[in-house]
């Protein structure tokens, strides 16, 4: 079922951001190496859950449209939990690139079409895109490194 | 999506707050029914004539103490009263959903607005201060107090149960007056959860009170001679024939906001995309039962292919509008609070068809998410080729109807919105400015939208009214909610 609604789009942002990050902790257990840098990506979910949270409950009111605000459909944005058994290290560095190119779709759509609608929550959605960006060339740096 | 928790379990029996202390009344009792689901989730009090002069005399009795209480010291309760507000925001919120039947976005956008008005009336320490004059002869100086009253009633309608008695009640405790609240007796959850907070906050007995129940309580406040003034939001007959006529006969002050008919006009050079949205919003928000809804919607302009176009994506977007339990986060639109108001409104829709209007989305059968019974439950519903005359186009039905009117100009716009009795929040939708500039100016309403589709004014500013809209002079929220819950002592002095 589509997402129109303000919580429901927190809430799928906030699983989003809550299933990634139990995928980062997996990865920091697993892979020693590189632990601080998932570990740091696991962190800073938690503060973009409360970011975009504090956002929301600053602002909606009934003068905002809450409940019309958004098209969205979560099936776009479902994250595959990547096969535990078998997979090799380069497997899961290239889940987890899928996987922030997915959640930083999901912000840009859900930015766009919110932005003349929610005031602070877009906003918040755009700067968490912002930051999350920086992950991909990191990802990136690991995959080529292992290859 | 999952329902989100029930914060109340099983059945609330709300009790009055009076002096401090929750009392039974020795009055009847009411069911309080979810509409959404149609379980009993509370037994709301309807208390007796006695029970709300206690109540008046128990404000009266600990009016003198809290008014030589520094305006400091009744902030920093009013700091902690806030605190706590927003420490079980979600459980209010929830609490609203449960008992009016509001989504849970809505909720959550009731419940900010109650608490930035706790915020606002925290700055008392300054909002209320007077001013002064040195020499205004040569060695007399004069200068102006704010000082309290006494004890004020507060009189909430059921569609935001726990709101609209904070655009008064947290100015008036704050400026030094004690107040007795009566919450709809449909919706007293609210109340008693936000009086239960209070008590914790560290209001003494007797500041702030709830007497539920009816029309007794009401004639209890209206008659009795300590109560200096009342603030009172509902119907226009009730405000402007009861409240408004008796607060003038015994010398009460009063603000009686009331009835609305708004209209949402669309200029042709609206962004259309952004525009649809926001009508949604005004339209079928809350179920339609506000008073800054959008009523009817009149469209600008003789370019039949804009208005087919535009009314294509208003139905559409209205058809799919998705309704059930505001628990579910996927919810749009909720019940309205009662069949007997369902009822009223299925009325009017037949009206509408009588009188002749399109009838372009029927809302008289709807389809409802989560297996919830349809007793409370009606769909949008849009009428084109709506003209004043009309009954849908000019009373106010409070449900999720629109009246889609047309008009060649915008002056002729202007003069439609005019004519009506009403004058609460119309609004405009237009990328020009001076369009804008010229319905700002131009139109008799209180709260005028300029691409907003539901005008509610945050706590800093009043919240206004006009024509049979609203009766009184001052307005709740803000600086003037201030002046209201104060009157001016002048000073002048000399020194032999």
């Amino acid at each position: 079922m589509e997402i129109n609604t303000c919580s429901g789009a927190i809430s799928l942002s906030r699983e989003l951001e809550n299933e990634s990050a139990k995928f980062y902790e997996e990865l920091s257990k697993r892979y020693e190496q590189d632990k601080d840098l998932f570990l740091t990506f696991a962190r800073e979910n938690g503060k973009y859950v409360t970011q975009i949270e504090r956002a929301y409950y600053g602002v909606i009111t009934d003068a905002l449209e809450g409940c019309f605000a958004f098209d969205l459909n979560p099936e776009d944005y479902k994250i595959k939990t990547p096969p535990i058994k078998d997979a090799g290290y380069s497997d899961f560095l290239k889940e987890a690139l899928a996987m922030e190119e997915k959640i930083l779709k999901f912000y840009q759509v859900a930015a766009e079409q919110s932005k003349h609608l929610m005031a602070d929550v877009p906003r918040s959605f755009t700067l968490v895109a912002k930051k999350r960006i920086e992950r991909i060339p990191k990802l990136k740096a690991l995959l080529e490194k292992g290859k | 999506m999952a329902l989100l928790e029930e914060p109340i379990k099983g059945i609330k029996e709300v009790k009055n707050y009076i002096n401090g202390e929750w009392v039974d009344t020795k009055g009847k009792i009411m069911d309080v029914v979810n509409p959404a689901t149609g379980k009993v989730i509370g037994k709301c009090p309807i208390s007796t004539k006695e029970e709300i002069h206690a109540a008046v005399e128990a404000a009266q009795a600990a009016f003198p103490d809290w008014r030589r209480t520094t305006p400091l010291a009744r902030s920093r309760i009013l700091f902690r009263f806030k605190g706590l507000l927003e420490e079980n925001f979600e459980e209010l919120s929830r609490i609203q959903t449960m008992e009016h039947g509001k989504t849970i976005d809505e909720s959550r956008g009731e419940t900010r607005r109650g608490i930035e008005n706790v915020e606002v009336s925290c700055g008392i320490p300054t909002l209320m201060q007077g001013y002064y004059s040195e020499d205004i002869a040569t060695g007399i100086d004069e200068w102006v107090i704010p000082s309290p009253l006494g004890v004020f009633g507060i009189i909430g309608p059921f569609n935001f149960p726990f709101m609209i008695p904070l655009w008064s009640a947290p100015y008036a405790v704050a400026t030094g007056n004690c107040v007795v609240i009566k919450p709809s007796s449909e919706v007293p959850l609210s109340q008693w959860r936000l009086a239960e907070l209070a008590e914790e906050a560290g209001f003494p007995p007797g500041v702030w009170n709830v007497v539920n129940g009816g029309r007794t309580v009401v004639d209890g406040m209206l008659e009795h001679k300590d109560i200096v003034g009342i603030t009172f939001v509902g119907s226009t007959p009730t405000g402007r024939d009861v409240i408004y006529r008796k607060c003038g006969e015994t010398g009460k002050r009063v603000i009686a906001q009331c009835g609305a008919k708004n209209f949402m006009v669309i200029m042709p050079d609206c962004n259309v995309k952004a525009t649809i949205p926001a009508l949604m919003t005004s339209f079928f928000g809350n179920a339609g039962q506000r008073c800054l809804a959008g009523a009817n919607l009149l469209v600008v302009g003789e370019d039949n292919k804009f208005y087919n176009g535009f009314m294509e994506e208003v139905a559409a977007m209205s058809s799919r509008i998705k309704m059930g339990y505001g628990l579910d986060e996927a919810i749009q639109m909720g019940p309205v609070r009662d069949k007997e108001k369902r009822d009223k409104i299925m009325g009017y829709i037949e009206i509408g068809i009588k009188e002749g209007a399109k009838l372009r989305l029927d809302g008289r059968k709807p389809k409802v998410d989560g297996g919830c019974p349809e007793t409370c439950f009606v769909g949008p519903t849009v009428f084109e080729n709506v003209t004043p005359e009309m009954r849908i186009g000019s009373e106010e039905i409070f449900g999720p109807v629109m009246s889609v009117f047309r008009a060649k100009t915008l002056e002729e716009a202007v003069e439609i919105c005019n004519a009506s009795p009403f004058g609460n929040g119309h609004a405009i939708f237009t990328q020009n400015g001076r369009s804008a500039r010229e319905f700002q100016y131009s139109v008799t309403s209180g709260n005028v939208g300029i691409n907003i589709g539901i005008v509610a004014p945050v706590a800093i500013f009043p919240f206004s009214g006009m024509k049979d809209s609203f009766f009184g002079i001052l307005h709740t929220q803000g600086r003037e909610a201030v002046r209201f819950f104060t009157e001016s002592k002048v000073i002048i002095q000399r020194w032999f």
